[in-house]
């Protein structure tokens, strides 16, 4: 939290070669008790300047939980956005391999012709597959399969490698993010998901069951070697937590012993956003689970993690709270 | 011989009493004569109040109102008003005069016509009590009370139904979203949604950092951030504890179940596979190698259009064999039938068209969109 920030001290463009621009975790000293300090907090809420590209390009993300339900979909559209606003280019792979709706909380659903599953069998090349929303042309996405058709999975996960290779090495470049939105459960379909992933995002939402199977989830990963795992607490509610109903964010960080990427509050602008095919940080005005989700994003960018988390204060108008932040 | 056409009255005239059959004193110029070669046409508007003033006085009266109303019910009127254009039609013009006269003293009602509906409702409801007093005279207040209280409930459950309406117009993620979006019918309703986003992410005036930075104002609302409390080390125990509490190795061989494992495949890393598994399957119609290949096409046609070309390439050519050999006249359906791919596939030799006219026929997901854009 006291770090001295690296993209302060010299500015890179972020897509200079991975070699340079990759921030080892280890020289952030992330978890320091300073609150006093100014600066740390301030780092984090930054909104008017580009987030630093950290890591090796491209970064390989499954976004994973688990449980079903808990907003993978959501996290993955939403923080996928975001990063295209902020400028990268994005793949976003749906592995929810019969239940797929990514493309639904796009609004892309419309123009999914082809998937993984033509590709492989020859019937499409992968930029035909590919899909590039208009809004931000440097997002795509790729469905794995389509609802009715099955996924041959005779290799496995090699086919995701095999998709990330080619991505590497196409023309108009390497994207910058890969995000997988992988399914629920730790079935044949999650296997697949993470299979080329190199770090993952966690979204657990703060109850018991979710937190159980996000352990079990987060063990599996660090047994594939995913050492980088951050996680999300979504659909969180302030109220519910004051009346002791419910975990704070901070208690299920001392359950998981996970980094925090975001808190996102509970909000019903999230169906809405869903029901329009217009994820939440495209927002205007903006919400605060849009807000949230953008700033998970900023600190993916910078393979940050937060440093304070908004707690309620001054019920000035309404009694109704969120909290997520630093 | 002009006849008066419509009466219309455009400004205010002060009646006090409109019961009692007082001479009105209306300037001429407040009344607009239509001089036209047809009947004299009575405007009549609002029938209810037409009503009222009928059961008082047995006369013909009316309400002049707004223009447009006056003209769109002219043509009601016309028959209606027979009498009084039998009556009227043998005027001269030089009559005209006295026919105002008479119709002054036939002017029993004139609601005040004003320009914001309020004053005319006021207006309205001021004319209405007498009205009722002398037409029921001993409970004349009663029914006040019940008019009004009627009057009330109407314009509130209006009110609702306006607020409601407009809250329904609300243009973010409603049902009719999903219409738009054709994941709900609803007949043809169809709007096009505006884009909603805000462009410059970097420039968010919606979260300011509070002074001394133990506080953040995001959306208008001043929050309190706390800490986070987790060590490296407190972490690491975690981890440790996971890495006991799970052993795992992901698998890398997905077999069929009730299948074999290969003798050079660990065990540990199979998965299996149930042949009723609703979105995966361990059957392909395709070896790896090739799969991979296809994978990595970057250009060209893909591996099944190709071989599904050179297939009807082939049976094309057996066709034309065939053709020669007992050189009848092969039936019309069936030549046509072989007549596009033909075409198509004798492109297929030149190898530049092949890519373009692949790119063509795919380029419904990437391709089509940037030329659309554009
Ligand atoms: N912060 C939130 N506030 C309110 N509702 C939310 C929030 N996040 C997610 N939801 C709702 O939860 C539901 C599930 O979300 P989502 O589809 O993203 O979960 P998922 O983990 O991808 O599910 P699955 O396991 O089926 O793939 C959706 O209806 C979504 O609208
Ligand atoms: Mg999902």
């Amino acid at each position: 939290m006291a770090s001295p920030r690296v993209f302060t001290t010299h500015h890179r463009p972020p897509l200079l070669p991975s070699s340079l621009s990759s921030t080892p975790l280890t020289s952030l000293p992330r978890f320091v008790k300073s609150p006093n300090k100014r600066t740390p907090i301030q780092s984090v809420l930054q909104f008017n300047r580009k987030p630093q590209l950290a890591g090796e390009t491209p970064r390989i993300v499954v976004i994973t939980s688990g449980k079903g339900g808990v907003g993978k979909t959501t996290t993955t559209a939403n923080v996928g956005l975001s990063l295209a606003r902020y400028g990268f280019s994005v793949v976003a792979i749906d592995a929810d391999l019969g239940l797929r709706n990514l493309d639904l909380l796009l609004g892309l659903e419309n123009r999914v012709n082809y998937t993984v599953v033509e590709v492989l069998n020859g019937d499409c090349r992968l930029d035909q597959a590919l899909v590039r929303d208009k809004r931000w042309s440097n997002f795509e996405l790729l469905c794995i399969s389509k609802p009715r058709s099955k996924l041959p999975m005779g290799f496995g996960g090699k086919a995701l490698e095999w998709l990330v290779d080619a991505l590497k090495t196409r023309p108009e470049g390497s994207p910058d993010f890969i995000i997988i939105d992988c399914p629920a459960g730790i079935d044949a379909g999650f296997i697949t998901a993470i299979t080329p992933a190199n770090e993952a995002v966690l979204v657990t939402t703060p109850d018991i069951t979710a937190l159980r199977d996000a352990d079990r989830v987060t063990g599996l990963l660090e047994c594939d070697g995913i050492r980088d795992i951050k996680m999300i607490v979504n659909r969180v509610r302030t109220d519910m937590i004051r009346g002791e109903d419910m975990m704070s964010v901070l208690d299920v960080q001392e359950m998981l012993g996970l980094s925090l990427l975001g808190a996102i509050p509970e909000d019903s602008e999230v169906i809405r956003s869903t029901n329009r095919g217009f994820p939440l940080v495209l927002n205007k005005p903006p919400t605060l689970a849009g807000l949230a989700f953008e700033q998970a994003a900023w600190r993916l960018v910078e393979q940050d993690s937060m440093k304070a988390v908004m707690v309620e204060e001054e019920p000035k108008k309404r009694g109704f709270f969120s909290f997520f932040g630093g | 011989m002009a006849s008066i056409d419509s009466l219309q009255l455009h400004s205010l005239c002060n009646l006090q009493s409109p019961v009692g059959r007082s001479k009105l004193q209306i300037p001429s110029s407040l009344v607009l004569f239509r001089r036209r070669h047809k009947n004299l046409n009575w405007v009549q508007v609002q029938t209810n109040q037409r009503f009222v003033c009928k059961s008082i006085v047995d006369d013909e009266s009316s309400t002049p109102d707004e223009e447009t109303q006056n003209t769109q019910n002219d043509d009601d009127n016309e028959k209606e008003d027979d009498v009084a254009t039998t009556q009227n039609s043998n005027n001269t013009p030089s009559d005209s005069n006295t026919s105002i006269s008479r119709f002054q003293s036939m002017i029993t009602t004139i609601t005040i016509h004003s320009e914001n509906s309020i004053s005319r409702l006021r207006s309205m409801i001021t004319t209405l009590p007498p009205v009722t007093f002398l037409m029921k005279k001993s409970s004349g207040n009663s029914v006040w009370i019940g008019i009004s209280i009627v009057a009330t409930v109407l314009l509130a459950s209006i009110r609702a139904y306006a607020i409601r309406k407009s809250r329904d117009n609300r243009p973010a993620g409603s049902v009719s979203d999903l219409v738009r979006r054709g994941q709900l019918r609803s007949g043809d309703r169809r709007g096009i949604s505006k884009g909603m986003n805000y462009e410059d992410p970097f420039n968010n005036p919606f979260v300011k950092l509070g002074k001394g930075s133990s506080t953040v104002e995001m959306c208008g609302k001043v929050y309190k951030l706390a800490p986070v409390t987790l060590t490296e080390k407190e972490q690491s125990v975690h981890q440790k504890r996971r890495s006991r509490a799970y052993q795992w190795k992901r698998p890398t061989v997905f077999l069929k179940e009730g299948d074999s494992v290969p003798p050079d495949v660990d065990p540990d890393t199979v998965r299996w596979i149930p042949a009723n598994h609703p979105f995966a399957t361990t059957v392909s119609d395709i070896d790896q190698d090739l799969a991979q290949n296809n994978v990595y096409q970057k250009q060209g046609v893909p591996f099944r259009i190709r071989a599904e070309h050179e297939a009807m390439q082939k049976k094309l050519e057996a066709l034309q064999n065939e053709e020669k050999l007992n050189n009848l006249g092969i039936d019309s359906q069936n030549a046509r039938d072989f007549q596009r791919p033909y075409k198509f596939s004798s492109k297929l030799e030149e190898d530049e068209n092949v890519q373009k006219s692949s790119q063509e026929n795919h380029n419904d997901n990437s391709s089509s969109e940037e030329t659309h854009k554009s």
